[in-house]
Protein backbone atom coordinates (compact mmCIF):
# COMPACT_ATOMS: atom_id res chain seq x y z
CA UNK A 1 0.00 0.00 0.00
CA UNK A 2 1.27 3.39 -0.93
CA UNK A 3 0.37 7.13 0.37
CA UNK A 4 -0.56 8.87 -1.93
CA UNK A 5 1.48 12.77 -2.20
CA UNK A 6 0.17 15.96 -1.72
CA UNK A 7 0.93 16.58 -5.14
CA UNK A 8 -1.81 14.16 -7.13
CA UNK A 9 -4.22 14.77 -4.19
CA UNK A 10 -4.68 18.67 -4.80
CA UNK A 11 -4.18 17.58 -8.65
CA UNK A 12 -7.20 15.38 -8.62
CA UNK A 13 -9.93 17.60 -6.58
CA UNK A 14 -10.82 19.53 -9.83
CA UNK A 15 -10.93 15.94 -11.68
CA UNK A 16 -13.91 14.91 -8.98
CA UNK A 17 -16.03 17.54 -10.83
CA UNK A 18 -17.41 16.99 -14.51
CA UNK A 19 -14.80 13.63 -14.59
CA UNK A 20 -16.42 12.65 -18.15
CA UNK A 21 -16.50 16.12 -19.75
CA UNK A 22 -13.32 16.60 -18.75
CA UNK A 23 -11.92 13.59 -19.81
CA UNK A 24 -13.87 13.62 -23.41
CA UNK A 25 -12.71 17.66 -23.48
CA UNK A 26 -9.19 16.71 -23.25
CA UNK A 27 -9.24 13.95 -25.93
CA UNK A 28 -10.73 15.92 -28.38
CA UNK A 29 -8.31 18.66 -28.42
CA UNK A 30 -5.93 17.59 -30.92
CA UNK A 31 -3.04 19.63 -32.35
CA UNK A 32 -4.18 17.78 -35.96
CA UNK A 33 -7.69 18.67 -35.64
CA UNK A 34 -7.05 21.95 -33.77
CA UNK A 35 -4.94 23.39 -36.70
CA UNK A 36 -6.75 22.30 -39.24
CA UNK A 37 -10.17 24.10 -37.68
CA UNK A 38 -8.24 26.94 -37.32
CA UNK A 39 -7.31 27.71 -40.59
CA UNK A 40 -10.50 26.98 -42.10
CA UNK A 41 -11.96 29.52 -39.89
CA UNK A 42 -8.53 32.03 -40.69
CA UNK A 43 -9.52 31.37 -44.08
CA UNK A 44 -12.90 32.85 -43.11
CA UNK A 45 -11.68 35.86 -41.88
CA UNK A 46 -9.42 36.81 -44.93
CA UNK A 47 -12.29 36.42 -47.15
CA UNK A 48 -14.23 38.74 -44.82
CA UNK A 49 -11.37 41.02 -44.62
CA UNK A 50 -11.40 40.88 -48.52
CA UNK A 51 -15.35 41.41 -48.89
CA UNK A 52 -15.09 44.83 -46.38
CA UNK A 53 -12.15 46.01 -48.47
CA UNK A 54 -13.85 45.62 -51.47
CA UNK A 55 -16.89 48.49 -52.72
CA UNK A 56 -19.98 46.16 -53.63
CA UNK A 57 -22.33 47.69 -55.47
CA UNK A 58 -25.90 47.84 -53.12
CA UNK A 59 -27.70 44.67 -53.76
CA UNK A 60 -31.61 44.92 -54.93
CA UNK A 61 -33.82 42.82 -52.34
CA UNK A 62 -37.60 42.14 -53.59
CA UNK A 63 -39.76 43.92 -50.94
CA UNK A 64 -36.84 45.69 -49.58
CA UNK A 65 -35.24 47.44 -52.27
CA UNK A 66 -32.20 48.62 -52.16
CA UNK A 67 -29.85 47.06 -49.78
CA UNK A 68 -26.42 47.85 -48.39
CA UNK A 69 -23.76 45.82 -50.58
CA UNK A 70 -21.89 45.20 -47.59
CA UNK A 71 -24.81 43.48 -45.62
CA UNK A 72 -25.65 41.52 -48.23
CA UNK A 73 -22.50 40.10 -49.53
CA UNK A 74 -21.52 39.05 -45.92
CA UNK A 75 -24.68 37.72 -45.04
CA UNK A 76 -24.42 35.45 -47.89
CA UNK A 77 -20.71 34.79 -46.83
CA UNK A 78 -21.21 33.87 -43.43
CA UNK A 79 -24.35 31.33 -44.97
CA UNK A 80 -22.54 29.87 -47.72
CA UNK A 81 -19.19 29.65 -45.55
CA UNK A 82 -20.07 29.88 -42.45
CA UNK A 83 -23.61 27.97 -41.99
CA UNK A 84 -23.21 25.56 -44.87
CA UNK A 85 -19.18 24.12 -44.09
CA UNK A 86 -17.36 25.73 -40.95
CA UNK A 87 -20.47 25.12 -38.64
CA UNK A 88 -21.09 21.51 -39.42
CA UNK A 89 -17.90 20.19 -40.15
CA UNK A 90 -16.58 21.43 -37.21
CA UNK A 91 -19.59 19.87 -35.32
CA UNK A 92 -19.02 16.61 -37.40
CA UNK A 93 -15.54 16.43 -36.29
CA UNK A 94 -15.49 16.62 -32.92
CA UNK A 95 -19.21 15.03 -31.92
CA UNK A 96 -18.80 12.28 -33.77
CA UNK A 97 -15.46 11.50 -32.03
CA UNK A 98 -16.73 12.34 -28.73
CA UNK A 99 -18.29 8.94 -28.25
CA UNK A 100 -17.21 7.66 -31.74
CA UNK A 101 -13.80 7.43 -30.93
CA UNK A 102 -13.69 5.54 -27.43
CA UNK A 103 -15.74 3.10 -29.00
CA UNK A 104 -14.05 2.63 -31.46
CA UNK A 105 -10.43 2.19 -29.79
CA UNK A 106 -12.59 -0.06 -26.84
CA UNK A 107 -12.17 2.66 -23.62
CA UNK A 108 -15.74 3.44 -23.49
CA UNK A 109 -15.65 0.34 -21.52
CA UNK A 110 -14.07 2.00 -18.88
CA UNK A 111 -17.78 4.26 -18.52
CA UNK A 112 -19.76 2.30 -19.78
CA UNK A 113 -18.71 0.11 -16.40
CA UNK A 114 -19.55 2.68 -13.64
CA UNK A 115 -22.30 3.30 -12.00
CA UNK A 116 -22.96 6.55 -14.06
CA UNK A 117 -26.14 7.21 -16.13
CA UNK A 118 -26.18 6.63 -20.05
CA UNK A 119 -27.33 10.10 -20.25
CA UNK A 120 -24.66 11.76 -18.35
CA UNK A 121 -21.99 10.47 -20.69
CA UNK A 122 -23.85 11.34 -23.34
CA UNK A 123 -24.63 15.17 -22.75
CA UNK A 124 -21.16 14.86 -20.99
CA UNK A 125 -19.24 14.34 -24.80
CA UNK A 126 -21.60 16.47 -26.23
CA UNK A 127 -21.08 19.42 -23.99
CA UNK A 128 -17.06 18.96 -24.25
CA UNK A 129 -17.60 18.96 -28.06
CA UNK A 130 -19.75 22.03 -27.74
CA UNK A 131 -17.14 23.48 -25.68
CA UNK A 132 -14.29 22.96 -27.99
CA UNK A 133 -16.16 23.67 -31.67
CA UNK A 134 -17.86 27.04 -30.27
CA UNK A 135 -15.14 29.13 -30.06
CA UNK A 136 -13.39 27.84 -33.41
CA UNK A 137 -16.46 28.46 -35.22
CA UNK A 138 -17.71 31.53 -33.80
CA UNK A 139 -15.21 33.32 -33.02
CA UNK A 140 -13.68 33.52 -36.70
CA UNK A 141 -17.03 33.50 -38.39
CA UNK A 142 -18.02 36.42 -36.31
CA UNK A 143 -14.06 38.63 -36.78
CA UNK A 144 -15.23 38.05 -40.33
CA UNK A 145 -18.80 39.05 -40.53
CA UNK A 146 -17.64 42.02 -38.88
CA UNK A 147 -14.58 42.72 -41.39
CA UNK A 148 -17.13 42.37 -44.08
CA UNK A 149 -18.37 45.78 -42.83
CA UNK A 150 -22.04 44.27 -42.75
CA UNK A 151 -22.76 45.75 -39.83
CA UNK A 152 -23.83 44.62 -35.90
CA UNK A 153 -26.56 43.21 -36.48
CA UNK A 154 -24.99 40.98 -39.05
CA UNK A 155 -22.43 40.52 -36.38
CA UNK A 156 -25.08 39.19 -33.83
CA UNK A 157 -27.09 37.04 -36.54
CA UNK A 158 -23.72 34.90 -37.22
CA UNK A 159 -23.25 34.19 -33.90
CA UNK A 160 -26.68 33.22 -32.99
CA UNK A 161 -27.46 30.99 -35.83
CA UNK A 162 -24.07 30.01 -35.78
CA UNK A 163 -24.65 28.42 -32.09
CA UNK A 164 -28.03 27.25 -33.09
CA UNK A 165 -26.69 24.81 -35.92
CA UNK A 166 -23.74 23.70 -33.58
CA UNK A 167 -27.02 23.16 -31.02
CA UNK A 168 -28.43 20.75 -33.53
CA UNK A 169 -25.35 19.43 -35.51
CA UNK A 170 -23.79 18.13 -32.26
CA UNK A 171 -26.27 16.18 -30.55
CA UNK A 172 -26.83 15.08 -34.36
CA UNK A 173 -23.36 13.43 -34.95
CA UNK A 174 -22.81 12.70 -30.96
CA UNK A 175 -25.33 10.32 -31.70
CA UNK A 176 -23.69 9.56 -35.38
CA UNK A 177 -20.65 8.14 -33.67
CA UNK A 178 -22.57 5.79 -31.41
CA UNK A 179 -24.58 4.41 -35.13
CA UNK A 180 -21.73 3.85 -37.50
CA UNK A 181 -18.20 3.85 -37.37
CA UNK A 182 -18.17 5.51 -40.43
CA UNK A 183 -19.14 8.44 -38.81
CA UNK A 184 -17.09 11.07 -40.52
CA UNK A 185 -18.35 9.93 -44.28
CA UNK A 186 -21.59 9.72 -43.44
CA UNK A 187 -22.03 12.95 -41.60
CA UNK A 188 -20.17 14.40 -44.52
CA UNK A 189 -22.63 12.58 -47.12
CA UNK A 190 -25.43 14.26 -44.91
CA UNK A 191 -23.80 17.85 -44.89
CA UNK A 192 -22.97 17.79 -48.45
CA UNK A 193 -25.53 15.76 -50.03
CA UNK A 194 -28.63 15.81 -48.09
CA UNK A 195 -27.96 19.31 -46.74
CA UNK A 196 -26.25 20.99 -49.62
CA UNK A 197 -28.06 19.38 -52.74
CA UNK A 198 -31.26 17.12 -51.84
CA UNK A 199 -32.60 20.09 -49.47
CA UNK A 200 -32.46 22.84 -51.67
CA UNK A 201 -34.75 20.84 -54.40
CA UNK A 202 -37.92 22.01 -52.24
CA UNK A 203 -39.15 23.62 -49.46
CA UNK A 204 -40.13 20.10 -47.24
CA UNK A 205 -37.19 19.16 -47.73
CA UNK A 206 -35.43 21.78 -46.31
CA UNK A 207 -37.27 21.66 -43.02
CA UNK A 208 -34.96 18.23 -42.97
CA UNK A 209 -32.32 20.48 -42.90
CA UNK A 210 -30.05 21.93 -39.66
CA UNK A 211 -28.97 24.70 -42.19
CA UNK A 212 -32.42 26.00 -42.99
CA UNK A 213 -33.25 26.82 -39.44
CA UNK A 214 -29.86 28.20 -38.78
CA UNK A 215 -30.29 30.23 -42.14
CA UNK A 216 -33.30 31.74 -41.16
CA UNK A 217 -32.22 32.70 -37.62
CA UNK A 218 -28.87 34.57 -39.83
CA UNK A 219 -31.58 36.27 -42.41
CA UNK A 220 -33.91 36.86 -39.41
CA UNK A 221 -31.35 39.19 -37.03
CA UNK A 222 -29.37 40.60 -40.21
CA UNK A 223 -33.19 41.68 -41.50
CA UNK A 224 -32.06 40.14 -45.38
CA UNK A 225 -33.98 37.59 -47.13
CA UNK A 226 -32.01 34.50 -48.44
CA UNK A 227 -32.65 31.71 -50.45
CA UNK A 228 -34.32 28.66 -48.74
CA UNK A 229 -35.35 30.86 -45.09
CA UNK A 230 -38.47 29.13 -45.22
CA UNK A 231 -38.63 28.87 -41.06
CA UNK A 232 -40.57 31.56 -39.20
CA UNK A 233 -40.03 32.74 -35.48
CA UNK A 234 -40.25 31.05 -33.23
CA UNK A 235 -39.89 27.47 -34.61
CA UNK A 236 -36.54 28.14 -36.71
CA UNK A 237 -35.12 28.52 -32.41
CA UNK A 238 -36.97 25.65 -31.00
CA UNK A 239 -36.58 23.48 -33.83
CA UNK A 240 -32.42 23.26 -33.63
CA UNK A 241 -33.20 23.14 -29.96
CA UNK A 242 -35.48 20.32 -30.09
CA UNK A 243 -33.21 18.18 -32.92
CA UNK A 244 -30.30 18.53 -30.67
CA UNK A 245 -32.08 17.21 -27.66
CA UNK A 246 -33.47 14.14 -29.27
CA UNK A 247 -30.74 13.10 -30.51
CA UNK A 248 -29.04 13.42 -27.20
CA UNK A 249 -31.72 11.20 -25.85
CA UNK A 250 -31.24 8.18 -28.90
CA UNK A 251 -28.04 8.06 -28.68
CA UNK A 252 -28.51 8.01 -24.28
CA UNK A 253 -31.19 5.12 -26.28
CA UNK A 254 -28.57 3.62 -28.10
CA UNK A 255 -25.63 3.60 -25.60
CA UNK A 256 -27.46 2.10 -23.29
CA UNK A 257 -28.38 -1.18 -25.25
CA UNK A 258 -25.47 -1.07 -28.08
CA UNK A 259 -22.81 -4.06 -27.24
CA UNK A 260 -19.58 -2.75 -25.82
CA UNK A 261 -16.52 -3.57 -27.18
CA UNK B 1 -25.79 -13.59 0.21
CA UNK B 2 -24.52 -16.45 2.13
CA UNK B 3 -20.55 -17.19 1.23
CA UNK B 4 -22.41 -20.96 -0.54
CA UNK B 5 -24.42 -18.92 -2.53
CA UNK B 6 -23.14 -18.85 -6.17
CA UNK B 7 -21.64 -15.29 -7.03
CA UNK B 8 -22.05 -16.12 -10.66
CA UNK B 9 -24.85 -18.01 -12.07
CA UNK B 10 -24.89 -18.95 -15.89
CA UNK B 11 -27.82 -20.89 -17.28
CA UNK B 12 -27.81 -22.13 -20.46
CA UNK B 13 -26.74 -19.22 -22.33
CA UNK B 14 -25.41 -18.84 -25.94
CA UNK B 15 -24.37 -15.98 -27.90
CA UNK B 16 -24.16 -15.47 -32.06
CA UNK B 17 -23.29 -12.93 -33.82
CA UNK B 18 -24.75 -13.44 -36.93
CA UNK B 19 -24.27 -16.69 -38.37
CA UNK B 20 -21.42 -17.06 -35.62
CA UNK B 21 -21.92 -18.81 -32.23
CA UNK B 22 -19.63 -17.60 -29.91
CA UNK B 23 -20.98 -19.80 -26.80
CA UNK B 24 -23.21 -22.37 -27.09
CA UNK B 25 -25.81 -23.42 -24.20
CA UNK B 26 -23.21 -22.58 -21.06
CA UNK B 27 -24.35 -23.20 -17.72
CA UNK B 28 -21.92 -22.98 -14.31
CA UNK B 29 -21.85 -21.25 -11.57
CA UNK B 30 -19.18 -19.23 -9.62
CA UNK B 31 -18.61 -18.91 -6.34
CA UNK B 32 -16.14 -16.48 -3.79
CA UNK B 33 -12.49 -17.54 -4.82
CA UNK B 34 -10.32 -17.81 -7.62
CA UNK B 35 -11.98 -19.36 -10.86
CA UNK B 36 -9.93 -19.83 -14.27
CA UNK B 37 -11.38 -20.03 -17.49
CA UNK B 38 -9.36 -22.03 -19.60
CA UNK B 39 -9.47 -22.60 -23.77
CA UNK B 40 -7.81 -21.61 -26.26
CA UNK B 41 -7.90 -18.07 -28.75
CA UNK B 42 -11.56 -17.81 -29.70
CA UNK B 43 -13.19 -20.36 -27.30
CA UNK B 44 -15.68 -17.91 -26.46
CA UNK B 45 -14.01 -16.75 -23.33
CA UNK B 46 -14.32 -13.28 -23.89
CA UNK B 47 -17.58 -13.23 -24.80
CA UNK B 48 -18.35 -15.04 -21.57
CA UNK B 49 -16.42 -12.28 -19.65
CA UNK B 50 -18.41 -9.81 -21.20
CA UNK B 51 -21.83 -11.37 -20.78
CA UNK B 52 -20.88 -11.69 -16.71
CA UNK B 53 -20.08 -7.55 -17.10
CA UNK B 54 -23.19 -6.79 -18.69
CA UNK B 55 -21.46 -5.39 -21.72
CA UNK B 56 -23.01 -7.71 -24.41
CA UNK B 57 -26.49 -9.81 -23.64
CA UNK B 58 -26.47 -13.01 -23.86
CA UNK B 59 -29.05 -14.02 -26.89
CA UNK B 60 -30.40 -17.16 -25.07
CA UNK B 61 -30.06 -18.11 -21.58
CA UNK B 62 -29.96 -16.18 -18.17
CA UNK B 63 -26.53 -14.32 -16.45
CA UNK B 64 -26.91 -13.29 -12.89
CA UNK B 65 -24.32 -11.48 -10.94
CA UNK B 66 -24.82 -11.39 -7.68
CA UNK B 67 -28.43 -12.24 -8.02
CA UNK B 68 -28.67 -9.11 -10.45
CA UNK B 69 -28.92 -8.91 -14.21
CA UNK B 70 -25.61 -7.15 -14.82
CA UNK B 71 -26.73 -5.95 -18.04
CA UNK B 72 -29.83 -3.45 -16.92
CA UNK B 73 -28.73 -3.16 -12.81
CA UNK B 74 -26.71 0.06 -12.95
CA UNK B 75 -25.57 -0.34 -9.48
CA UNK B 76 -24.23 -3.72 -10.07
CA UNK B 77 -21.06 -2.28 -12.02
CA UNK B 78 -20.44 -1.05 -8.64
CA UNK B 79 -19.51 -4.03 -7.60
CA UNK B 80 -18.05 -5.27 -10.35
CA UNK B 81 -14.35 -4.76 -11.36
CA UNK B 82 -12.54 -5.53 -15.32
CA UNK B 83 -9.70 -5.82 -16.52
CA UNK B 84 -10.62 -6.06 -20.19
CA UNK B 85 -8.63 -7.81 -22.72
CA UNK B 86 -8.17 -4.88 -25.29
CA UNK B 87 -5.02 -2.54 -24.39
CA UNK B 88 -6.68 1.05 -25.12
CA UNK B 89 -6.23 2.97 -22.83
CA UNK B 90 -7.20 6.91 -22.23
CA UNK B 91 -3.60 7.66 -23.29
CA UNK B 92 -3.21 11.27 -22.53
CA UNK B 93 -4.00 10.64 -18.65
CA UNK B 94 -1.47 9.92 -16.86
CA UNK B 95 -1.75 6.13 -14.36
CA UNK B 96 -2.83 8.62 -11.37
CA UNK B 97 -5.64 10.33 -13.27
CA UNK B 98 -6.35 7.22 -15.06
CA UNK B 99 -7.23 5.05 -11.45
CA UNK B 100 -8.78 8.03 -10.14
CA UNK B 101 -11.04 8.61 -12.80
CA UNK B 102 -12.23 4.81 -12.27
CA UNK B 103 -12.08 5.68 -8.33
CA UNK B 104 -14.30 8.99 -9.02
CA UNK B 105 -17.10 7.54 -11.28
CA UNK B 106 -17.17 4.46 -8.90
CA UNK B 107 -18.03 7.16 -5.92
CA UNK B 108 -15.31 5.81 -4.38
CA UNK B 109 -14.99 7.76 -0.52
CA UNK B 110 -11.85 8.57 -0.20
CA UNK B 111 -10.88 9.13 -3.87
CA UNK B 112 -6.76 9.88 -3.68
CA UNK B 113 -6.28 7.13 -1.35
CA UNK B 114 -8.08 4.66 -3.07
CA UNK B 115 -6.43 5.71 -6.33
CA UNK B 116 -2.85 5.91 -4.49
CA UNK B 117 -3.26 2.22 -2.55
CA UNK B 118 -4.75 0.43 -6.16
CA UNK B 119 -1.58 1.75 -7.96
CA UNK B 120 0.51 0.86 -4.98
CA UNK B 121 -0.98 -2.76 -5.02
CA UNK B 122 0.25 -3.48 -8.79
CA UNK B 123 3.74 -1.51 -7.81
CA UNK B 124 3.20 1.64 -10.15
CA UNK B 125 4.19 4.96 -8.68
CA UNK B 126 0.66 7.77 -8.55
CA UNK B 127 3.59 10.09 -8.42
CA UNK B 128 4.91 9.55 -12.50
CA UNK B 129 3.22 12.08 -14.59
CA UNK B 130 3.71 10.15 -18.00
CA UNK B 131 0.67 9.76 -20.04
CA UNK B 132 -0.23 6.01 -20.17
CA UNK B 133 0.93 6.16 -23.74
CA UNK B 134 3.99 6.25 -22.72
CA UNK B 135 3.81 2.85 -21.06
CA UNK B 136 4.88 -0.51 -21.60
CA UNK B 137 2.37 -3.28 -22.16
CA UNK B 138 3.20 -4.78 -18.81
CA UNK B 139 2.66 -1.66 -17.20
CA UNK B 140 -0.52 -0.80 -19.16
CA UNK B 141 -1.74 -3.45 -18.04
CA UNK B 142 -0.97 -3.26 -14.19
CA UNK B 143 -2.83 0.58 -14.21
CA UNK B 144 -5.81 -1.96 -16.41
CA UNK B 145 -5.95 -4.03 -13.25
CA UNK B 146 -5.52 -0.75 -10.87
CA UNK B 147 -8.15 0.57 -11.99
CA UNK B 148 -10.70 -2.67 -11.60
CA UNK B 149 -8.99 -3.26 -7.99
CA UNK B 150 -9.88 0.67 -6.80
CA UNK B 151 -13.27 0.61 -5.42
CA UNK B 152 -12.86 -2.73 -4.14
CA UNK B 153 -15.10 -4.89 -6.32
CA UNK B 154 -16.70 -7.84 -4.77
CA UNK B 155 -16.72 -9.36 -8.55
CA UNK B 156 -13.22 -9.56 -10.08
CA UNK B 157 -13.00 -10.39 -13.71
CA UNK B 158 -10.13 -10.39 -15.53
CA UNK B 159 -9.52 -11.22 -19.21
CA UNK B 160 -6.43 -12.45 -19.69
CA UNK B 161 -4.76 -10.30 -17.13
CA UNK B 162 -0.90 -11.57 -17.24
CA UNK B 163 -0.08 -10.61 -20.59
CA UNK B 164 2.77 -8.83 -21.34
CA UNK B 165 4.12 -8.90 -18.26
CA UNK B 166 7.27 -10.50 -17.32
CA UNK B 167 7.92 -13.41 -14.64
CA UNK B 168 8.30 -11.16 -11.46
CA UNK B 169 5.11 -9.10 -12.27
CA UNK B 170 2.89 -12.13 -13.20
CA UNK B 171 3.84 -13.58 -10.11
CA UNK B 172 3.16 -10.61 -8.00
CA UNK B 173 -0.26 -10.40 -9.84
CA UNK B 174 -1.22 -13.78 -9.18
CA UNK B 175 -0.66 -13.46 -5.29
CA UNK B 176 -3.07 -10.21 -5.66
CA UNK B 177 -5.84 -12.72 -7.25
CA UNK B 178 -5.01 -15.25 -4.57
CA UNK B 179 -5.16 -12.95 -2.04
CA UNK B 180 -8.57 -11.47 -3.06
CA UNK B 181 -10.26 -14.69 -3.36
CA UNK B 182 -9.23 -16.07 -0.18
CA UNK B 183 -10.78 -12.64 1.12
CA UNK B 184 -13.65 -14.05 0.10
CA UNK B 185 -14.41 -12.26 -3.42
CA UNK B 186 -15.05 -13.79 -7.07
CA UNK B 187 -12.15 -14.12 -9.14
CA UNK B 188 -12.95 -15.01 -12.55
CA UNK B 189 -9.62 -15.03 -14.58
CA UNK B 190 -9.21 -16.06 -18.40
CA UNK B 191 -6.36 -17.05 -19.52
CA UNK B 192 -5.27 -19.65 -22.55
CA UNK B 193 -2.12 -21.11 -21.18
CA UNK B 194 -2.69 -24.06 -18.83
CA UNK B 195 0.44 -23.67 -16.98
CA UNK B 196 -0.54 -20.38 -16.04
CA UNK B 197 -3.89 -21.83 -14.24
CA UNK B 198 -2.07 -23.99 -12.63
CA UNK B 199 -0.15 -21.04 -10.25
CA UNK B 200 -4.10 -19.67 -9.77
CA UNK B 201 -4.33 -23.30 -7.65
CA UNK B 202 -8.13 -22.90 -8.42
CA UNK B 203 -10.99 -24.37 -10.12
CA UNK B 204 -11.07 -24.08 -13.76
CA UNK B 205 -13.58 -23.99 -16.15
CA UNK B 206 -12.00 -25.50 -19.52
CA UNK B 207 -14.30 -23.46 -22.66
CA UNK B 208 -13.39 -24.49 -26.25
CA UNK B 209 -15.56 -24.06 -29.58
CA UNK B 210 -18.16 -22.04 -27.33
CA UNK B 211 -18.40 -24.71 -25.37
CA UNK B 212 -18.09 -26.03 -21.95
CA UNK B 213 -15.84 -28.68 -22.15
CA UNK B 214 -14.94 -29.40 -18.66
CA UNK B 215 -14.92 -28.26 -14.94
CA UNK B 216 -13.28 -29.10 -12.24
CA UNK B 217 -10.19 -28.37 -9.80
CA UNK B 218 -6.35 -27.67 -11.62
CA UNK B 219 -5.28 -31.31 -11.16
CA UNK B 220 -8.92 -33.11 -12.03
CA UNK B 221 -8.33 -31.07 -15.40
CA UNK B 222 -4.98 -31.92 -15.80
CA UNK B 223 -5.55 -35.52 -15.73
CA UNK B 224 -8.22 -35.54 -17.76
CA UNK B 225 -5.99 -33.93 -20.15
CA UNK B 226 -3.45 -36.64 -19.48
CA UNK B 227 -5.62 -39.21 -19.67
CA UNK B 228 -5.92 -39.15 -23.65
CA UNK B 229 -3.85 -40.65 -26.71
CA UNK B 230 -0.67 -38.64 -27.41
CA UNK B 231 1.39 -38.37 -30.32
CA UNK B 232 5.06 -38.35 -30.20
CA UNK B 233 7.76 -38.34 -32.47
CA UNK B 234 11.12 -40.03 -32.00
CA UNK B 235 13.83 -39.45 -34.04
CA UNK B 236 16.69 -41.85 -34.25
CA UNK B 237 19.29 -43.38 -35.77
CA UNK B 238 17.25 -46.76 -36.61
CA UNK B 239 13.43 -46.17 -36.31
CA UNK B 240 12.46 -49.46 -37.71
CA UNK B 241 14.37 -50.96 -34.78
CA UNK B 242 12.70 -48.60 -31.91
CA UNK B 243 9.49 -48.97 -33.68
CA UNK B 244 9.60 -53.03 -33.29
CA UNK B 245 10.82 -52.43 -29.60
CA UNK B 246 8.43 -50.26 -28.74
CA UNK B 247 5.52 -51.59 -30.17
CA UNK B 248 3.09 -54.00 -27.31
CA UNK B 249 4.65 -51.89 -24.26
CA UNK B 250 4.32 -48.81 -22.87
CA UNK B 251 0.48 -47.98 -23.60
CA UNK B 252 1.41 -47.71 -27.33
CA UNK B 253 -1.22 -48.13 -29.05
CA UNK B 254 0.27 -47.57 -32.76
CA UNK B 255 3.69 -46.52 -34.42
CA UNK B 256 4.33 -45.72 -38.23
CA UNK B 257 7.83 -44.66 -39.65
CA UNK B 258 8.17 -40.70 -41.01
CA UNK B 259 10.68 -40.24 -43.52
CA UNK B 260 14.18 -42.03 -42.88
CA UNK B 261 14.77 -41.32 -38.95
CA UNK B 262 11.48 -40.64 -37.15
CA UNK B 263 9.25 -43.00 -35.43
CA UNK B 264 5.65 -41.82 -34.57
CA UNK B 265 4.07 -43.23 -31.76
CA UNK B 266 1.02 -43.25 -30.41
CA UNK B 267 0.14 -43.78 -26.45
CA UNK B 268 -2.19 -43.30 -23.62
CA UNK B 269 0.42 -43.20 -20.84
CA UNK B 270 3.01 -40.22 -22.55
CA UNK B 271 5.58 -40.60 -19.17
CA UNK B 272 5.46 -44.38 -19.43
CA UNK B 273 6.42 -43.88 -23.08
CA UNK B 274 9.18 -41.78 -22.26
CA UNK B 275 10.74 -43.86 -19.53
CA UNK B 276 10.33 -46.89 -22.14
CA UNK B 277 11.95 -45.32 -24.94
CA UNK B 278 15.35 -44.91 -22.94
CA UNK B 279 15.45 -48.39 -21.96
CA UNK B 280 13.98 -49.58 -25.46
CA UNK B 281 16.83 -47.47 -27.23
CA UNK B 282 19.98 -48.70 -24.98
CA UNK B 283 18.79 -52.46 -25.45
CA UNK B 284 18.38 -52.08 -29.50
CA UNK B 285 21.86 -49.67 -29.39
CA UNK B 286 19.61 -47.08 -30.87
CA UNK B 287 20.59 -43.56 -30.78
CA UNK B 288 18.14 -41.08 -30.33
CA UNK B 289 18.21 -37.94 -31.36
CA UNK B 290 14.79 -36.09 -30.54
CA UNK B 291 11.82 -36.55 -28.73
CA UNK B 292 8.99 -34.53 -29.87
CA UNK B 293 5.33 -34.64 -28.40
CA UNK B 294 3.22 -33.61 -31.67
CA UNK B 295 -0.09 -32.62 -29.80
CA UNK B 296 0.62 -31.32 -26.81
CA UNK B 297 -0.45 -27.63 -27.68
CA UNK B 298 -4.04 -26.51 -26.17
CA UNK B 299 -5.58 -26.95 -29.48
CA UNK B 300 -5.46 -30.42 -29.54
CA UNK B 301 -6.21 -31.05 -25.64
CA UNK B 302 -9.01 -28.99 -25.56
CA UNK B 303 -10.05 -30.50 -29.11
CA UNK B 304 -9.83 -33.79 -27.69
CA UNK B 305 -11.54 -33.01 -24.70
CA UNK B 306 -15.09 -31.25 -27.03
CA UNK B 307 -14.82 -33.99 -29.60
CA UNK B 308 -12.92 -36.85 -28.32
CA UNK B 309 -10.12 -36.95 -30.86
Amino acid sequence: MTATSDRPRHRSRAATRFPIYRLVLRSQVTRARLLALLALGAVGIIVGAALGASNPAPALIDGLGLVDGHLAAGTRFVNTFGLSLLVPVTALVFAAASLGDPDEDGTLVYLWLRPVRRSRIVVAAAAASFTVAWPLVVVPLAVAAAATGGGRDLVVGTVASATVGLVAYTGLFCALGLVTKRSLVWGLLYIFIWEGFVATAADSAARLAVRTYARSVLSGIAELPLRGTVVDSPMRWIAPVAVGLVALAFATWRLARRDIA
Amino acid sequence: MSATEPVIEVEHVSKWFGELVAVSDVSFTVGPGVTALLGPNGAGKSTMLRMLCGLTPPSQGTVKVLGGDPRHDLQLTRRIGLVPQQESLFEGLSAYEFVHLAAVLTEVGDTDAATGAALGLVELDPDDRRAVGTYSKGMRQRVKVAQALVAHPQVVVLDEPLTGLDPRQRLHLITIFQRLGAEGRCVIVSSHVLDEVERFGSRVLVMAQGRLAAEGDYHAIRELMDDRPHRIRIRSDDPRSLAAGLLGGAGVVGVTLEGADATIVDTRDAALLRRSVAVVARDRNVRLNEVTPLDDDLESVFRYLVEGR
